[in-house]
């Protein structure tokens, strides 16, 4: 009698020791299609006044994480002006994809910042959005005497555009988040 | 002259917690001879449940005739002038959960009723040994008067009260509970008697469970989690609705609230009949609310909704079998403060120094927009119970639970649409029991459990996971033995546990591979505990509980970017268990029946804690540099102390007085441990009616808060230093009104009525912006 009674205990017990047998693995997870992810940073800056761009890159492959990322110098020459351009990818999909054009279609949802350090050296913007505010993604920069420093290039997404200073990218009522800021090392001569 | 008793017990309590009371409703009939037509009289005695103390200022009310009677100075009552019949009554008193019985007479009778007493205080001073179980752990709760009251809140917040209870938060909609220091996987939480199964993974992931659903929250501060499975270190939350009334009649209830900081609704709808074919009930609940505000500025995006259904199905089958149903679902869509997304390091340290947190609006909103989270959870319970006799049983449980987790941030090209999280849970959760109450005050408990836990995560993301998938199965035994020798309760067991987890993880390096690992963990817990009591009405009580916790999958493999914390979280494969060694000391007692007092000191050693250690290093991704973290373990000691005193001046005007002390130290780095919450006080000022006009159990309430600074803290430790000391004022009126067919309980109730700014150091949100401010509640509850 007794032993009928213990019967869901029992059929438990069974239950577990089989289970324990076979070996219960997860399936293997999908590697997510990782779209969004940016690699890559080129700003190409190209004289106005003919000869050869400089390109400045900045890449980590893997993402966030990971192996650290290659980051290029540039060097640039005194009293000149280019043209820089700034192109995004993402080259953990294969072939690459190219960002940049996210970022033309939200024009309005995002805004390069730069900042120096380099003496004399100048950076503004040459493109505009649908509301006349600057975007970033084309610049002229222009150098003076030679010297060094650093530019850094931050990418915000839904910044105030209308607050005080930004359209002169002056960075600080933006706000927003930052989705990319690198660094590179410049030496003006 | 008693010529018939009769003892109608309801036998039904078959909720498998270790704690259920067990006189969940018992009363008994006694009979006088001489009795004649509608001259009958029902007389009787109240009584505390827990503490066996005669309740006076109870209100006593027989519907049918709309007659009632307010219980005297030893709690008797008297109802005259009565027809024999069956009649519904409600015996309520402020404190107390409303006892609604449903019984027939046909003489004089005298009945004994044992009440609820909301027992944030108190709860175990037993004076009569045999209406308590006796325990040797350290038990609060909240019934469900409090919950009704407290309904704007989730479960988290609800406790916030007790006194070494506290809550981490993201925001007001987002809070796990924290007692004694510890929270998330060290925290178990049961939820009708099956242990939550759902992603706590990080402080910003709240517990998926109605409040509302519950007509009891306790916690358990001692060592209590020994006959569950699971994780805890410590303390139990015990989340157990309501048992269905034994009684023939459709019953039901509504609650409404509305709450002025963040425009609030909810509303709770219960429906319960003891149908002679199965017992049922059904409770829903729906709430929604929008930004909420503080002093100066609506915090945008800090709106919430939720939609929540349970059902409970009881049938006894014959005198030996018994089984009860469990289904519920939990639906919610939590905001999340826009200015509180950022993208690295230089915002945060920026969001820092502004007064007013980004993306402020002037105007409300009820809208819900990126970051958010939505998350699902269904609960199925089945438990059977098979008596073998009067002392004896079997119980047979089986849960299954699904959670679903998405969260959304703020992306690009409309990716916003698509969760940059989304995990799927599916637990399964078999337990085969025996208990045996022997003569002589020994009681017997042995058990054996099977859990399967299979967490995914759904590729709809296009983020590489947090959290990997994996498949883990834990095997488990427990013994437990609580005996009573007079005076002296003594309690020890121990239990056994294996688990082996099945990992895969996504490489953070290109190309993406699939890497395995595999977890086997072998546990052995015990506890150990004794009970004194003495003088009449004081209690010391003595626990000690030694306990594991396996390090979590996001502690061994997560690798790389958290940006809800601006930090590259590493995991170590490495990670050992985690094992505690807690003991807790009461004592609580009653001077002079007026002075009631509580206090319990705590020390806990956890010897391989696991935590987050900052490291000195910064690491270069293309959104800027970040600081990284590493799960590490170190020896951790926990000691602290809540004290808790009530003073009744008279019989109406009652003073409470509760404070929380706790200091955590890292052995291993000798440097304070990391959230900590703060210490506090906590006042009450309460003046109680029993009877007013047409009202009844009239209250009013004024309530005192004040949270000390976390001093216990280096400045390396956090971004910013902790927020300054801050203090809260409330006030509560609640009144009621009963019918024959309905009965009416109405409240208001105002939080930080000063409409004080401060910041609390255990809500992620103060890097941001501001607390709430003033919030006034108001809320109706009818029953019928």
């Amino acid at each position: 009698m007794k032993i009928i009674n213990l019967s869901p205990l029992v059929a438990m017990l069974i239950l577990m020791s089989v289970s324990s047998c076979k070996k219960d693995e997860p399936k293997d997870p999908v590697i997510p299609n990782e779209e969004e992810v940016i690699t890559t940073l080129h700003y190409t800056l190209t004289p106005n006044n003919g000869g050869a761009p400089v390109k400045l890159t900045f890449q980590d492959l893997d993402g966030d994480g990971g192996n650290p990322p290659t980051i290029s110098k540039g060097v640039l020459d005194a009293n000149t002006t280019y043209l820089g351009s700034l192109e995004l990818l993402n080259e953990i999909e294969s072939p690459a994809k190219s960002l940049t054009k996210e970022i033309e279609e939200e024009a309005d949802e995002h805004q390069f910042f730069f900042n120096t350090t380099v003496k004399d050296l100048s950076i503004s913007y040459a493109d505009k959005d649908a509301n006349s505010k600057p975007i970033g993604l084309v610049t002229s920069l222009s150098t003076k005497g030679r010297a060094t420093g650093k530019i850094t290039i931050i990418l915000k997404h839904e910044p105030n555009k209308n607050a005080s200073g930004v359209s002169d990218g002056i960075i600080d009522n933006a706000g927003g988040e930052t989705d990319i800021e690198v660094s590179f090392d410049i030496e003006v001569r | 002259m008693l010529v018939a008793r009769q003892i109608l017990r309801s036998v039904l309590i078959l909720r498998s917690g270790r704690f259920t009371v067990f006189c969940f409703l018992s009363f008994f009939l006694s009979s006088v001879s001489y009795s004649q037509d509608c001259n009958s009289t029902i007389a009787g005695f109240i009584k505390d449940e827990s503490s066996g103390e005669s309740i006076p200022y109870a209100n006593v009310f027989l519907k049918e005739l709309q007659k009632g009677a307010i219980s005297d100075s030893l709690g008797f009552f008297r109802l005259e002038s009565v027809c024999p019949g069956k009649y519904h009554i409600s015996i309520s008193h402020v404190g107390c959960e409303t006892k609604e019985l449903f019984l027939g007479f046909t003489k004089d009778t005298t009945i004994e009723v044992w009440l609820d007493h909301n027992s944030q205080l108190l709860n175990d001073v037993s004076i009569i040994g045999q209406r308590k179980k006796s325990t040797t752990q350290d038990r609060q709760s909240l019934n469900s008067d409090l919950i009704t009251q407290n309904s704007n809140r989730n479960l988290a917040t609800m406790l916030e009260n007790m006194t070494g209870v506290s809550t981490i938060n993201n925001g007001s909609g987002i809070s796990k509970p924290v007692v004694h220091g510890l929270y998330g996987n060290r925290l178990t939480i049961l939820n009708n008697g099956v242990a939550q199964s759902g992603q706590q993974w990080g402080v910003d992931h709240s517990p998926e469970i109605d409040p509302l659903v519950a007509n009891r929250i306790t916690v358990v501060k001692g060592v209590g989690a020994l006959e569950y499975q699971g994780n805890s270190l410590g303390s139990v939350i015990l989340v157990e609705p309501k048992k269905i009334r034994s009684e023939p009649h459709l019953h039901g209830g509504t609650r409404y609230f509305f709450e002025s900081n963040g425009l609030g609704n909810g509303i709770n709808l219960e429906l319960q009949q003891h149908h002679k074919i199965i017992a049922w009930r059904v409770v829903g609940t729906l709430k929604k609310s929008g930004d909420n505000n503080t002093p100066d500025y609506y915090l945008r995006n800090t709106g919430n909704e939720e939609a929540n259904v349970a059902l409970q199905l009881e049938k006894l089958w014959n005198k030996k079998w018994f089984s009860d149903l469990y289904l519920s679902s939990f639906n919610a869509e939590l905001g999340v403060l826009r200015g509180s997304h950022i993208g690295n390091l230089t915002d945060l340290e920026e969001a820092f120094t502004r007064d007013v947190p980004f993306y402020t609006e002037d105007e409300f909103s009820y809208s819900i927009d990126a970051p958010y989270q939505k998350v699902n959870h269904h609960l199925l319970k089945f438990h059977t119970r098979y008596n073998l006799s009067k002392s004896h049983w079997i119980d047979f449980t089986y849960s299954g639970q699904y959670n679903l987790r998405k969260e959304f941030d703020v992306r690009r090209s409309g990716r916003s649409d698509a969760p940059a999280l989304s995990l799927e849970q599916f637990t399964n959760f078999l337990e085969g029991k025996y208990t045996n109450h022997l003569a002589n005050d020994l009681e017997l408990k042995t058990g054996i459990q099977y859990n399967r836990v299979d967490n995914a995560n759904l590729p709809e993301t296009g983020v590489i996971p947090l959290i990997p998938d994996y498949i883990s199965n834990e095997y488990g035994v427990f013994g437990l033995v609580t005996k009573r020798i007079k005076k002296v309760s003594i309690e020890f067991g121990g239990r056994y546990d294996y688990e082996q987890r099945n990992v895969a993880t996504i490489s953070n390096r290109v190309p993406r591979t699939i890497v395995r690992h595999q977890n086997d963990y072998h546990n052995i817990s015990g506890v150990l505990g004794f009970s004194y009591d003495f003088l009449k009405s004081w209690n010391l009580s003595y626990n000690i509980g030694y306990a594991a916790r396996n390090p979590e999958v996001n502690e061994l493999y997560s690798k790389g970017l958290h940006q809800g914390v601006s930090g590259i979280e590493e995991g170590d494969p490495n990670l050992a268990q985690e094992n505690s060694l807690k003991n807790t000391l009461s004592l609580k007692g009653k001077v002079k029946g007026r002075l009631f007092f509580e206090s319990l000191v705590y020390y806990q050693e956890i010897n391989n804690y696991i935590f987050l250690n900052p490291q000195d290093e910064f690491r270069l991704t293309i959104r800027g540099a970040f600081p990284v973290f590493k799960y590490e373990q170190t020896d951790a000691r926990l000691v602290g102390f809540d004290m808790a005193a009530t003073y009744k001046v008279t019989e109406a005007i009652e003073v409470i007085g509760k404070y929380s002390y706790l200091h955590g130290y890292d052995k291993g780095n000798m440097i304070p441990l990391v959230y900590m919450p703060a210490n506090n006080l906590y006042g009450e000022l309460n003046y109680r009616l029993p009877k007013w006009g047409k009202f009844r159990n009239v209250e009013f309430q004024l309530n005192y808060k004040y949270v000390f600074e976390q001093k216990n803290l280096l400045p390396s430790q956090d971004f910013v230093p902790a927020p300054k000391a801050y203090d809260l004022v409330g006030a509560k009126i609640s009144i009621e009104r009963q019918w024959s067919k309905l009965g009416l309980k109405l409240f208001i109730r105002g939080e930080n009525l000063l409409n004080n700014r401060y910041r609390d150091y255990l809500n992620r949100q103060r890097y941001f912006a501001d607390d709430l401010g003033f919030n006034v509640i108001v809320g109706i509850n009818m029953s019928f």
